[in-house]
């Protein structure tokens, strides 16, 4: 079960010190991954964030298909898991 | 209950998937054409996330995903969606081989009706076509060639490596049925060459009634599909109608542990290979298919002296198996898979498919033993 917490940990340290996502969006994500015990039960949310920090982009609303997310989807899962 | 042997008929599904799709029936139900709401954004969040999981098989883009009822469509989407491409573009010659599946085969025949001209290529003893048969058929006005990935009677591995390298400089659109190879065989589907691949959720343990067609772009262009249905845009304009999201997420599931469980599952099912093949070896069985090409789940034999429809009758308190594809046992007409790699009409009379999988439990071996000695009498 840690696995996927684990991988979104990696996934975001990656994206914050090699890419574009921003602090004020890497430290929540990463308050979730270091907290297992608080999310059981959520992994298929954990699933979705991981995949949507490992896409992150800042233009993914620029042009005109959205095929890659963006802070707004990032926010909108950390929302999902708080409730 | 028998213990089931026909999973290239269809698999059971995972638990996973069966929670997931519970999920989006019961609680998560929202439209993903209607991201106006949460129900609507989770539902579109689900969608992505599961066109994700299917690119990752085939390490494609997720925009390249498009979802379908299944391989059934998918196949008639890529074939006949390429029709106005050939008539525009004055290419009319289409290539496919004899051991494809109705789904395969059916397009084609209705593209002959259109005005194509369709060449269908032979294949070997061993239930593979030659590539080299290809390379002699290709033209300058071929279209398309369509190559199944694994035969789902046979279980054998089709030579697509080969085909990758014949078709690599011609502009040509290749199509891959990959219904029964998808989430086992990974590697050959993630030939960056392959512009079309055709899968099902039902065949690695995901729920029926979806699938995708996985459509690679070139300088982010799709191929030039035309869509077979109208009426609601989505898809990328090809494939019409309300997302099944709990399908949809299904076969997200499915695909996922289809990569994180490949190596197990086989293991599994080469430990099952081999006690099967020993109890049939055993009643003097001749495998149809080289055993060096057939994925370790599938056993396609031919009993000597045993009808296959009484043997089926015979074993059916025992292990559930099939004579042919699902989709043509119901009509009982003979393999024509079979009859394509040479056999004759005795031998195709006698053969038995058995299809199992990672959770099928053990078979009592020596039962089915004894009921086909019985038979031959």
């Amino acid at each position: 079960m840690n696995d996927i917490f684990r991988e979104l940990e990696e996934v975001t340290v990656e994206q914050y010190d090699h890419y574009d996502l921003p602090k004020w969006l890497a430290d929540p994500v990463l308050v979730v991954a270091r907290n297992p015990d608080a999310y059981r039960g959520k992994e298929y949310l954990i699933e979705i964030l991981v995949a949507q920090v490992r896409e992150y982009d800042v233009y993914a609303e620029a042009g005109c298909c959205k095929w890659a997310y963006d802070h707004e989807d990032i926010k909108r899962t950390l929302r999902w898991l708080e409730e | 209950m028998a213990i089931y042997l026909d999973c290239n008929a269809t698999t059971p599904a995972e638990p996973s998937v069966a929670s997931v799709v519970m999920r989006f029936l019961e609680k998560d139900f929202g439209n993903a054409a209607s991201p106006i709401h949460d129900y609507g954004v989770f539902a579109l969040a689900a969608v992505e996330h599961a066109r994700g999981q299917v690119a990752e098989v085939v390490r494609a883009r997720r925009d390249e995903v498009i979802f379908t009822s299944g391989a059934t469509e998918s196949n008639n989407l890529a074939i006949l969606g390429l029709a106005e491409a050939g008539i525009q573009s004055g290419r009319r010659h289409l290539i496919t081989t004899a051991i494809e599946h109705k789904a395969v085969l059916e397009p084609f025949e209705e593209m002959s009706r259109l005005g194509f001209e369709v060449q269908i290529l032979p294949v070997k003893t061993d239930g593979r076509f030659d590539p080299e048969r290809l390379a002699d058929a290709l033209r300058h006005d071929t279209l398309l060639v369509s190559t199944m990935q694994v035969n789902n009677e046979s279980g054998v591995l089709q030579p697509l490596a080969e085909v990758a390298e014949i078709v690599a400089n011609h502009d040509i659109w290749w199509h891959v049925d990959a219904a029964q190879g998808f989430g086992k065989e990974l590697e050959q589907l993630r030939h960056p060459r392959i512009d079309l691949i055709s899968i099902s959720g039902h065949k690695i343990y995901g729920p029926k009634g979806v699938g995708a067609l996985i459509a690679r772009k070139h300088d982010r262009q799709l191929p030039p599909l035309r869509p077979l249905m109208l009426g609601g845009g989505q898809e990328q304009g090809l494939r019409p109608g309300t997302l099944p999201v709990h399908l949809i997420a299904g076969l997200g599931e499915a695909a996922k542990l289809a990569v994180r469980n490949n190596g197990e599952r086989a293991e599994k099912c080469r430990a099952f290979r081999e006690q099967a093949l020993a109890a049939l070896s055993a009643l003097g069985a001749v495998q149809n298919g080289t055993e060096e090409y057939t994925l370790p789940h599938v056993l396609n034999v031919s009993l000597p002296g045993i009808n296959s429809e009484q043997a089926i009758k015979a074993l059916k308190n025992v292990i559930a198996v099939s004579s042919t594809s699902a989709c043509t046992s119901h009509t009982h007409t003979p393999s024509h898979v079979l009859a394509a790699m040479g056999l004759a009409p005795e031998k195709v009379e006698q053969s038995i498919r058995l299809s199992w999988c990672h959770m099928t439990p053990a078979v009592y071996w020596n039962e089915v033993e004894t009921i086909l000695r019985a038979l031959r009498g």
